[in-house]
């Protein structure tokens, strides 16, 4: 997708701005025939009404002029405006139907620089391509034709040395282009090490290491100050470069014009006038240096944006996905599954198998590393299987569309993200016609809602960005209700209990009853497992046991450690039992 | 058709003094806040503060930025100089048709021109490299202070406000530092050359020129009033937007799983407009500023052209005199106008740079006190004697809080979600103080030892696991620097995490990042641990430790945090009971105060709250 598509919308707007450009640009070249006129109709003449009129119409001219240049800043600001507007809006969509896969390659420190950095950056060349760019080009063409009628020989030394210097511009621009980008590039590094210690500030205080990390940002700043020395500088020898070629130039003129002076070929009046317009283009080139520079930072701005809008979006609903299909049961089978992380080699999980009727509830167990959450995260098709296929009632979930297959799940996540808001919000934020009753309700039923009662402003209590005011446990509450809210088919909790105590839980899982939900639970509690119709246990991706909580303590020599490890008293039992 | 004719007129319009600018944000810039009240007067302090303070930096560069002044200075005398020759080229040489006098006047003038190149280069050079270290150093400062701050700072603010400073502002101020300076003073220098010559030409001529000035500077104002205060409510917009964004991007999984890519787009989309808003504004309003220059510009050649011919008509003076003001009002307006195109830049510069100052200016993590000393060695003997401490003003998270542990002993905080527990430990490491009550470690108040001397006999196991990117073995370094890669393989393996590292594709060498990169929150617990161990404190603090690592693997590292708390004093706070039966001490705390604390069996012998939960658990976990 180009960039300057972006612009299309506003064509209108901008043929306007550049139309009063050139309203500007002519009153500026009219002056000097003006002043003329003063001269030769009025002075000369000794004729006073002339000079009163061609300095009413100078007087004139400078308002049309100075009422162009307002209107242009308006249409000029609204066209870079609308422009980032748009392209930041269409940037965030496409990294919205970024797949996790996608995420792999833009660290999100590098996401942000692109959607503010980049955007403004583009932006100002936008309003400063719609107010000056264009001017500077025209001055020089206007500037060698003219020069061509006033002494077509003398001029050639003009024709000659414009290109020259237009080549050894856009030569430095290639190079310069490069720099920059290299530029970005250590600005996300500096970025990224400032994002992993703002986040990891409290680790970083526990362990004393501010010095290292000082380091570290110090290392990646110098990089950084390094090679943007270098990039200007190589941007900066295009002003003098530009001043003595051009100046040599003004010389040459000064020299062959008096030898064609002595043969006749030349007047004084045209020396003069070529070195005049020899030094109108001097100042128009070097406005063109800057907007090369500016182009070449645009340019790499552009070419970060365009990586971003161009990724391809490797999971999304697949040509034969069917909006009729629907999810009215919440049954769940895998069959075969096998999956491993795009770019490993090793699988995570390889031919799993289960089935999940409606309303059960599957514990899964397994050691750190075995698959689960990984499992987790196929159902709402954050990644698709390698092998096998996942079915709800009956439907190979790929060929549901992908917002209603989401729309039917509820997942908790180990982590608790939690975003700014109320805690209002943030529980009705997986349902946004949520009433206030869905939304107690689901409170209720999280084990939360007597904790939001004691918060200062109750469900009004605003929330820190990842909801710091409120403790593991707390978090881990809330965003059960967000997912509870929905009245999901499917009900996903990934060690989402881990942080409660037990009495909590048990009280959790008794009013997660009430829900119409096939439940899948993620845990390391014996507790929980106990009541769940299906203990699936992993290691190292594949099944290991399958059953209930009876069937695994005979079946399964891994369940049984994990069950002593949390009722000594029962598992020595449980042994003598087997003996 | 009309309608996009329009459209740049339809923007919502602002009252100077009713920006809209959103309560949160205006709570982190109190600078912004203080604009709106009708305290017009502090403006250019304010303005003239920033500018010191900046000029505080460079200053440290004094003697290369004189060099670039005398480059300066040399420059903006050889661009005067060189067409003032040309002009007497022609009238000496040209016109009196001496060749070789020309050729001898050629290579002096050619002399001009190199020397002028070469300052521009060398300026330029130079100034590029004072402005980069600049800021350089000011990046550096800022996140050396960064590092200062107490943590309830991060607490209220989002990352991304906090990076925009970082990156945008800072990188305004480098911008403005590489090209305003020698901007601004080749300007001045030309104005001065300039205006010397027009006075000594014609001084009523001259005048009548600066009869513009207060028109201008009227313009100016009027201008700048505008969007001073619309720049930093852009950057405030910004902030806002790089805070959405950064909390969206870190929530993705959230965002997709609950399918709300709508909402958020809708949401981004509403603070996006905000911020076109504004900076519609802003940029329409200061690309008033060289239009305004130009037609002032245009207006004084009017002037001189009308005024000048009357004069001349009146034999007051010369046509050459005009033709040579005519050339001159613009050399004069010129380094005006670049000044006001550079007070754009600058405008917008000071603004970032203030914003960066205010990150500076808050306040650090309280001073140790002066008396603070030093720990050096700690036995681990910890006393809370009645500590009081709330988050918020309004409700008390910890009420006259008291226990004590002896050296070695472990300590476990027990009591339902949200009973205080992550709070004592908090407080313990100083990460926040207490308001009323000591804590004492080995009899020392700690609120007079230094926090660095105090958290290096600590070491944490938090509840929120974080990983830096770097190499596995870098992460688990991060606990001792100095550790050898050998003993960074016996923590791992003291925290049973060598087996799964040696399953990643590079073994130690996998690189992570805050993410986790493809490693699962378990064993980011397990690489916690080993750093840790690898610290080797006299206080170890297990926050949650082990919730989520699996049971088996729990076993195995109770067994190492056994070992590792033998003769050091360790707190945990752990809500599977059977983890801590053998702790020392445990405290039961309920809505922040301690309801019961002793041993496993004095606790169920007292029959009260813990004897309950204990009940609790089994019952849960018996069949």
């Amino acid at each position: 997708m180009k960039i300057l598509s972006f612009l299309k919308p506003y064509r209108l707007a901008m043929i306007v701005a550049l139309l009063l450009m050139f309203v500007e640009l002519a009153v500026e070249l009219s002056q000097p025939l003006i002043i003329s006129r003063i001269i030769d109709d009025g002075i000369l003449q000794n004729d006073l009404s002339s000079v009163l009129w061609w300095g009413g119409i100078l007087l004139a001219f400078s308002l049309l002029a100075f009422v162009s240049g307002i209107i242009n800043s308006f249409y000029a600001s609204h066209v870079s405006q609308s422009f980032s507007f748009d392209l930041r809006e269409r940037l965030y969509e496409k990294i919205q139907s970024f797949s996790f896969t996608n995420f792999i390659r833009f660290p999100t420190s590098s996401l942000i620089t692109r959607l503010t950095n980049d955007v403004v950056q583009l932006q100002n060349t936008v309003f400063m391509f719609l107010r000056i760019a264009l001017r500077a080009p025209l001055m020089v063409i206007g500037g060698m034709i003219a020069a061509l009628f006033v002494n077509l020989k003398l001029a050639l030394i003009i024709v000659v040395t414009v290109p020259v210097i237009i080549l050894f511009l856009s030569w430095i621009m290639k190079k310069v282009a490069v720099l920059f980008r290299q530029v970005q590039e250590r600005l996300d590094g500096v970025n990224s090490v400032m994002q992993e210690n703002l986040m990891g500030m409290r680790l970083i205080k526990a362990f004393l290491r501010r010095s290292h990390e000082v380091k570290r940002f110090t290392q990646a700043s110098r990089q950084l100050m390094e090679r943007t020395q270098t990039a200007l500088r190589v941007t900066e020898i295009t002003m003098p470069g530009i001043l003595l070629v051009m100046n040599i130039s003004i010389m040459a003129i000064l020299w062959f014009g008096s030898i064609e002076l002595s043969t006749n070929q030349a007047t004084e009046g045209e020396i003069v006038a070529l070195i005049n317009y020899a030094t109108r283009m001097m100042h128009a080139l070097s406005v063109i240096s800057m907007v090369i520079m500016n182009l070449s930072r645009a340019r790499a701005s552009a070419q970060r944006a365009r990586e971003v809008l161009n990724t391809e979006i490797d999971l999304t609903d697949r040509d034969d996905s069917d909006e009729k299909l629907r999810i009215t049961e919440g049954h769940l089978r895998f069959d075969g599954v096998s999956f491993r992380y795009p770019g490993k080699k090793a699988p995570v999980l390889s031919d799993v198998s289960f089935e999940a009727k409606p309303g059960e509830t599957i514990a899964i167990m397994g050691a750190t590393g075995s698959g689960k959450s990984s499992l987790f995260q196929l159902i709402p098709r954050l990644y698709d299987t390698d092998e096998g296929i996942i079915a709800i009632d009956g439907i190979d979930i790929r060929k549901l569309k992908l917002e209603h297959l989401r729309k039917q799940i509820g997942y908790v996540p180990q982590e608790a993200l939690l975003f700014t808001g109320t805690v209002k919000e943030n529980i009705a934020w997986g349902k946004e016609d949520a009433t206030m009753e869905d939304i107690i309700e689901a409170a209720k039923d999280a084990q939360i809602h007597e904790t939001i009662l004691k918060l200062p402003k109750q469900y009004d209590t605003v929330l820190g960005q990842r909801g710091v005011n409120l403790s593991g446990g707390q978090k881990q509450r809330l965003s059960i209700a967000r997912a509870l809210v929905r009245k999901p088919k499917i009900l996903l909790l990934d060690d989402s209990t881990s942080a409660l105590d037990v009495k909590t839980e048990a009280d959790l899982l008794q009013a997660l009853k009430k829900y119409s939900c096939t439940t899948l639970m993620i845990t390391q509690k014996v507790s929980s497992t106990r009541s769940a119709d299906l203990i699936l246990l992993l290691e190292d991706g594949k099944v290991s046991a399958l059953g209930r909580h009876e069937q695994l303590l005979e079946q399964s020599a891994l369940y049984r450690d994990i069950c002593e490890s949390q009722n000594w008293e029962e598992a020595e039992k449980h042994v003598e039992r087997i003996r | 058709m009309w309608k996009e004719f329009a459209e740049p007129f339809q923007y919502p319009r602002f009252k100077l003094n009713e920006i809209k600018v959103d309560e949160k944000l205006v709570k982190d810039m109190p600078a912004i806040q203080s604009r709106h009240a009708p305290k017009k007067k502090e403006k250019p302090k304010n303005f003239a503060g920033t500018i010191k303070r900046i000029w505080s930096y460079l200053a440290e560069s004094k003697w290369k930025l004189s060099l670039v002044l005398i480059m300066v200075v040399i420059s903006s005398a050889m661009a005067l100089l060189g067409p003032f020759l040309v002009g007497r080229a022609i009238d000496w040489y040209i016109i009196a048709r001496d060749n070789s006098g020309l050729l001898y006047f050629l290579i002096g003038l050619a002399a001009v021109y190199v020397l002028h190149s070469v300052s521009v280069l060398l300026q330029n050079f130079w100034m590029i490299g004072i402005a980069q270290k600049t800021v350089y150093g000011m990046r550096v400062q800022l996140f050396r202070h960064l590092h200062r701050l107490p943590i309830p700072y991060f607490d209220k603010r989002q990352h991304g406000e906090i990076m925009s400073r970082v990156t945008n502002d800072i990188e305004n101020v480098s911008n403005t530092l590489n090209s305003s300076v020698i901007q601004i003073f080749t300007s001045l220098l030309t104005l001065i050359g300039t205006v010397s010559v027009m006075v000594w030409l014609s001084p009523l001529l001259t005048l009548i020129t600066f009869l513009v000035v207060p028109l201008m500077i009227y313009g100016l104002r009027w201008i700048t009033r505008r969007t001073g205060v619309l720049f930093k409510a852009v950057q405030a917009n910004l902030g806002d937007l790089n805070g959405y964004i950064e909390e969206t991007m870190s929530g993705q999984r959230i965002v997709k799983t609950f399918s709300q890519e709508k909402r958020v787009i809708a949401e981004f989309r509403e603070k996006n407009l905000n911020l076109k808003q504004a900076s519609f504004w802003a940029q329409t309003f200061s690309g008033f500023i060289p239009k305004l220059m130009n037609g002032l510009n245009n207006l004084n050649f009017a002037i001189v052209a009308g005024i000048g011919g009357l004069l001349a008509l009146h034999d007051m003076i010369s046509i050459g005199v005009i033709v040579i003001f005519a050339e001159y009002t613009r050399q004069f307006t010129r380094p005006l106008s670049d000044l006001a195109n550079q007070f754009n830049t600058l405008l917008s510069a000071i603004a970032g740079a203030e914003r960066v100052f205010q990150v500076l200016d808050e306040e650090e993590e309280r001073k140790d006190e002066k008396h603070a000393g030093e720990l050096e060695q700690v036995k681990g003997e910890v006393k809370f004697s009645n500590v009081t401490f709330s988050y918020e003003k309004e409700a008390d998270t910890i009420t006259n809080v008291s226990f004590h542990a002896k050296p070695g002993e472990m300590i476990a905080f027990v009591g339902p979600t949200g009973a205080g527990k992550t709070t004592l430990i908090n407080l313990l490491s100083r990460f926040y103080d207490a308001d009323e009550g000591t804590i004492y470690i080995d009899g020392h108040d700690i609120s007079q030892i230094k926090r660095e001397s105090l958290r290096s006999h600590m070491a944490f196991v938090l509840q929120d696991t974080f990983l830096f990117r770097g190499t596995v073995r870098e992460n688990i370094r991060y606990g001792r620097l100095d550790a050898t890669d050998e003993e960074v393989e016996q923590a791992a393996m003291m925290a049973n995490a060598h087996s799964f590292i040696m399953k990643l594709p590079e073994q130690y060498d996998t690189v992570l990042d805050h993410n986790g990169g493809g490693i699962s929150q378990g064993q980011r617990q397990l690489l916690s641990i080993a750093r840790a161990i690898l610290a080797d404190p006299s206080i170890l603090i297990l926050d949650e430790a082990t919730s989520s690592i699996d049971t088996v693997t729990e076993l195995k590292i109770q067994e190492a945090l056994q070992r590792l708390m033998k003769g050091r004093t360790s707190f945990v706070i752990a809500h599977r009971l059977n983890t801590i039966r053998n702790a020392d001490k445990i405290v039961v705390l309920k809505d922040g105060k301690i309801i019961e604390q002793g041993s496993h069996n004095e606790l169920l012998e007292q029959k009260g709250f813990y004897s309950e939960l204990y009940e609790n658990q089994i019952k849960a976990g018996n069949f």
